[in-house]
């Protein structure tokens, strides 16, 4: 059972299990393969200052026609959306401009985040200051991925999932991915009240919902091709 | 005809040419719009967080994206509201911008 994000003097500290670590570190590996950046941080401040003004001269980057967006994966429609209604071509040069840097601080994040929860000690999942945001924004993106892959694009497509979550097949990998997507919800929701320095309010501490950890359960348990993260 | 029709016409033009002078000064918008993924906390932070709003402020802004579907979070001149919509993507929010109507 995972306990939730709780603020422990300058640290946030949440408690996940192997089984939650492992999946956590799949989503967010699958996430930061998506929106890897042409070009990687360099570990060059200079370098990776220039790559982040949008000034890659490769090929793939001068394509800002709508016909090369219109083969891209969606997700990355949800991750990198249009920042223009109406107008295609200021949205196609915005894109030109900010998509490099964009995703290399999203890429950054999730680099961040991958390497909290894998240098977990025991269970304990331990992000000081500067981790904290870079973590909720990881969370962030890994839940948009998930949504945008659930086809949860609308209010109406998350209600309609979630009731459709009543009977659900226990072998529909829908039912799996929902159960995660669930998951990471609430420990993004404990991770901002504990840097907002808010109660919980009606936020449970403890992620022990029996539905969701028969499902969590289950998943570990099966064979690999159902595990929730193949469904990403 | 045309060469009189023009030799009055300087007043009108110079109307004309300023507005296209004034145009590029008026305000551009940062909108953010509703989705069902983002969850109303993590709004309110990133609001407090990159423009620094008080929590009242954030929470009305974000409750108005939340009912209303959208919200307008900032405006200013097209470059800010660009660097606007370029930061709150990158906090995953799905943020555009355009000149205020």
């Amino acid at each position: 059972m995972a306990r939730a994000f709780l603020r422990e003097k300058d640290h946030y500290v949440a408690l996940l299990e192997s089984t939650e670590r492992t999946v956590l570190l799949g989503l967010m590996q699958q996430t930061r393969l998506l929106l890897s950046p042409e070009i990687e941080p360099t570990g060059d401040a200079f370098d990776d200052l220039v790559a982040s003004m949008g000034l890659s001269l490769s090929a793939a980057d001068q394509q800002t026609d709508s016909a090369s967006l219109d083969d891209r994966d969606p997700a990355l429609d949800r991750l990198l959306p249009t920042a223009h209604r109406g107008d295609d071509e200021i949205a196609a040069e915005f894109r030109r401009l900010t998509e490099e840097g964009l995703r290399q601080r999203k890429s950054g994040n999730l680099d961040v985040a991958l390497a909290c929860v894998d240098g977990a000690v025991g269970n304990r999942v331990v992000l000081d200051e500067s981790q904290a945001p870079a973590f909720l924004m990881a969370l962030t993106d890994v839940r948009l991925l998930l949504g945008e892959r659930m086809g949860m694009r609308t209010e109406e497509d998350a209600e309609a999932l979630h009731a459709a979550m009543d009977d659900i097949d226990d072998d529909d990998p829908l039912g799996y991915a929902m159960a995660w997507y669930d998951f990471l919800t609430w420990l993004q929701e404990t991770l901002t009240h504990a840097l907002m320095g808010t109660d919980l309010r009606d936020v449970v501490a403890a992620y022990d919902d029996d539905d969701v950890e028969d499902d969590l359960e289950e998943d570990v348990d099966d064979d690999e091709g159902r595990r929730p993260d193949g469904t990403v | 005809m045309t060469a009189a029709t023009l030799s009055l016409a300087p007043v009108e033009q110079e109307v004309t040419s300023t507005d296209e002078v004034v145009a590029p000064d008026v305000p551009w918008v940062t909108i953010v719009w509703n989705d069902p993924v983002n969850l109303m906390t993590y709004v309110t932070w990133v609001f407090e967080t990159y423009f620094g709003y008080a929590r009242p402020k954030a929470e009305k802004l974000m409750m108005d994206v939340h009912v209303k579907g959208r919200a307008v979070v900032s405006n200013g001149p097209r470059e800010s509201m660009e660097r606007d919509a370029e930061a709150l993507q990158g906090y995953g929010l799905w943020a555009t911008f355009e000149k205020d109507s």
